[in-house]
């Protein structure tokens, strides 16, 4: 069974339609690339995932249960959005880090925050907090970073960065991590390092949704890609299918631009 | 003139604020009279500077001078606590219509400005402008003849300023009446003119100025106590005034604060 | 009387009045502080007619002088009213002198503090959100302390302006410093034409404002570990 189900999704801004009937499934362990240029929507898709925005029609279900339904008003609660945003995880562009808290404290605090609201922490308060410490540890571990752990985000490169903002995200388990062009932001020479932990992830059979203009990765990391166009998802299939063998013109456009430039 | 200011400013502060509507109010005329509004709250604020021997503190902090247990007396008569704040004098008619205060009771002099404004008694203290000058000098200076080539100076606003002008002599005029008298002490003016009753306070042997004294009187004024306009108090402190006459009561107090020469006989 | 006769005299005096510039300093701050940021959330209200209101009253404190509000909330209930609300004693112009303060302090702090809040990124709330943080989480444990840290250094600024705006409530005689050291000019507890307290009192805002100036400047420097 499919891990994701999005069903008709729309969105617009204003008279703006950004997102028009997008529909695709995920099964658990896989990796999906949304290929596109700027502008096409593909982060606004992400975002409505993450329940960052709300969509204006369409449905999205995690594990055959709906968490959103245009249709259902209990849905769209504010007070139940909470709960459903921990089936995913979103790893930004510009990392967003908090600046304030070392590399070990950023991807402990929401942890935290979570087990704080149990009833029976205070009574383990100790024992969880090293519990949540020691995962922590070994995802910076995970991610190359086990020197860096007490380093603040202004000390660490770009890469770095968004190495902790991965691991931040894997702190809470989500079913589907997400990623918004992970590596835009970095200067070429540090992308690289975190494709390769991104690429790890993969072979440890994340589901993953990778929002990413680096074609090369793309296709070597995924199993399933969408080639998204003015707000329409107007190519999926294998990257075999997408990059190989497009169908769509608009398509052949986008990427002969990218292999060539 | 400073007051005129301020009331202007008051005036565009209210047709700015909400309270516009009622910007025309005006307090003097209560329908309740000012003796009742008084002895209801049970205090008569009296609106006072530091100003030896009217109104000045002994060394426990209390409140004394000629005015200020005349004050006392008074308040009791009416049943009431005299509390003594002191005020900014150039604000002094603003406290009384603002409430802020009940009477201004400091040996004020009964000038146009003052008896326009407040409702006052009848004068109970006599106050001169006096010349001061330096002791040896003294001698030269003893009628208003002598004194045309000399440099003045003091307060500015003050009735021995307008004196000094209205006889066309040389004035400069200074912040307060005791710095016109550091003006003459160091010597950077000739004379000063202040009232006379801050003159027997202020100067001569034991004081701060005993090098100088005082000869000419430019003019006579007198001291009142001043109330809100349309007050009823005026009246029932001449009667209070009049009555501590005939006791003998202020011929004591006056002797107290050696202001027995300058009380204004019956 | 000599210098050193009338000096403890005059000292204890100042001391006195820097007592009350103290206090309305005091009472001033914890007023606006918390108040500042009521009126920097209804400045920032989506609801529009809230935050044009808001705007209009922060136009209108911060674009007149103080010394006016002074004495436009002391002089006006007694002057349009029946009563003044305020008492006739020292503690009711301490009460005034109050009031206009923290009315107009926390206007300047409104918007020190609706610079540090939108000065935020917003991508620090949408990671508290993706996290699974509550919007009072979010405020709390992330954006707090940033905002704390912007507003730090223009805050400093207005706390130093104010220790000396204190010296403004002598309008409504509020017996403070300065108040105090002019009173021996005028002639105080037997010494009269005296100029030199006057000047003196600049001694205690300087030495107020240099300890002022250490602890939020440490306090700027504890908050750099982070940028």
């Amino acid at each position: 069974m499919a891990i994701l189900e999005v069903q008709h999704i729309s969105k617009s801004f204003g008279n703006t339609e950004v997102l028009k009937d997008i529909s695709f499934s995920l099964e658990k362990g896989k990796v999906l690339s949304m290929i596109g240029s700027s502008g096409s929507g593909k982060t606004t898709l992400l975002r409505c995932l993450n329940f960052l925005e709300q969509p204006d029609g369409g449905v999205i279900r995690v594990n055959g249960e709906t968490l959103f339904d245009a249709a259902d008003p209990q849905t769209r609660q504010e007070s139940e959005i909470r709960k459903k945003r921990l089936h995913f995880g979103l790893v930004f562009q510009s990392f967003n880090l908090f600046p304030q808290y070392t590399a070990l404290q950023n991807v402990m605090l929401a942890k935290e925050l979570l087990e704080k609201e149990k009833p029976d922490y205070k009574a383990r308060k100790k024992e969880i907090h090293e519990q949540i410490e020691q995962e922590a540890k070994m995802l910076l571990d995970q991610m190359g970073l086990s020197d860096r752990v007490s380093n603040y985000p202004h000390q660490l490169s770009g890469g770095q960065c968004q190495r902790v903002a991965i691991a931040r995200a894997l702190a809470l388990k989500p079913d589907i991590l997400c990623f918004d062009e992970p590596t835009s932001a970095l200067d070429p020479e540090l992308t690289g390092e975190v494709l390769k932990v991104i690429k790890g992830l993969a072979d440890q059979e994340t589901t993953m949704i990778i929002v990413t203009h680096e074609m090369a990765f793309a296709r070597d990391v995924s199993s399933q890609v969408i080639f998204m166009d003015d707000g329409c998802i107007m190519e999926q299939g294998t990257p075999e299918e997408v990059f190989g063998n497009p169908k769509e013109e608009r398509t052949k456009q986008f990427l002969s631009r990218y292999t060539k430039g | 003139m400073k007051r005129r200011v301020l009331s202007v400013l008051l005036c565009a502060g209210m047709a700015v604020s909400l309270l516009a509507g009622c910007g025309s109010g005006n307090s003097g005329k209560d329908s309740e009279s000012d003796k009742a509004y008084v002895q209801d709250k049970g205090t008569l604020v009296v609106g006072i500077t530091n100003f030896e021997p009217m109104d000045y503190k002994d060394e426990s902090g209390e409140w004394i001078g000629f005015d200020a247990d005349l004050a006392k007396k008074f308040a009791e008569s009416l049943g009431v606590e005299a509390e003594f704040v002191e005020i900014d004098w150039d604000n002094k008619i603003m406290e009384l219509d603002g409430k802020t205060i009940d009477c201004v009771w400091n040996g004020m002099t009964l000038t146009p400005e003052v008896t326009s404004s407040m409702d006052c008694t009848d004068a109970y203290l006599n106050n001169a402008q006096v010349v001061v000058v330096p002791k040896e000098v003294a001698d030269q200076y003893q009628d208003e003849e002598s004194l045309a080539d000399l440099n003045f100076a003091a307060e500015a606003g003050s009735a021995g300023e307008e004196e000094l002008e209205a006889r066309g002599l040389n004035v400069t005029p200074v912040t307060a009446q005791a710095d016109a008298l550091m003006e003459v002490a160091a010597g950077t003016s000739d004379a000063a003119v202040i009232d006379l009753l801050m003159a027997a306070a202020m100067i001569g042997d034991g004081t701060n100025y005993a090098d100088l004294t005082y000869t000419v009187h430019l003019n006579n004024e007198e001291y009142g106590v001043g109330f809100r306009q349309g007050s009823d108090l005026p009246d029932e402190l001449n009667s209070f005034f009049a009555s501590c006459y005939e006791d003998g009561s202020i011929q004591e107090l006056a002797e107290t604060y050696g202001v027995q020469a300058a009380l204004v006989e019956e | 009387m000599t210098f050193s006769e009338q000096f403890p005299i005059v000292v204890n005096a100042l001391n006195g009045g820097f007592l009350q510039t103290l206090k309305l300093f005091f009472v001033t701050l914890i007023g606006a502080i918390p108040l500042g940021l009521i009126i920097s959330f209804g400045s920032m209200s989506r609801f529009k007619p809230l935050s044009y209101f808001t705007k209009i009253v922060v136009w209108i404190i911060r674009g007149t002088p103080l010394m006016i509000q002074l004495l436009i909330i002391y002089f006006m209930p007694g002057l349009v009213g029946e009563y003044n609300i305020w008492g006739g004693g020292e503690s009711g112009r301490f009460a005034a002198a109050s009031v206009a303060f923290i009315f107009n302090y926390s206007c300047y702090f409104s918007e020190i503090y609706r610079g540090g809040i939108q000065g935020v990124p917003k991508g620090q709330e949408e990671a508290g959100l993706v996290l699974g943080m509550t919007k009072s989480q979010i405020f709390f444990k992330v954006k707090l302390l940033q905002m704390i840290k912007r507003i730090v250094p223009p805050m400093s600024n207005e706390i130093i302006t104010l220790v000396k705006d204190t010296s403004l409530s002598r309008i409504i005689a509020l017996q403070e410093v300065i108040w105090a050291g002019q009173s021996f000019m005028k002639g105080n507890m037997g010494i009269a034409g005296v100029i030199w307290p006057l000047f003196f009192t600049a001694v205690y805002y300087l030495i107020f404002n240099g300890i002022l100036t250490v602890l939020l400047g440490r306090l700027e420097r504890k908050l750099e570990y982070f940028r």
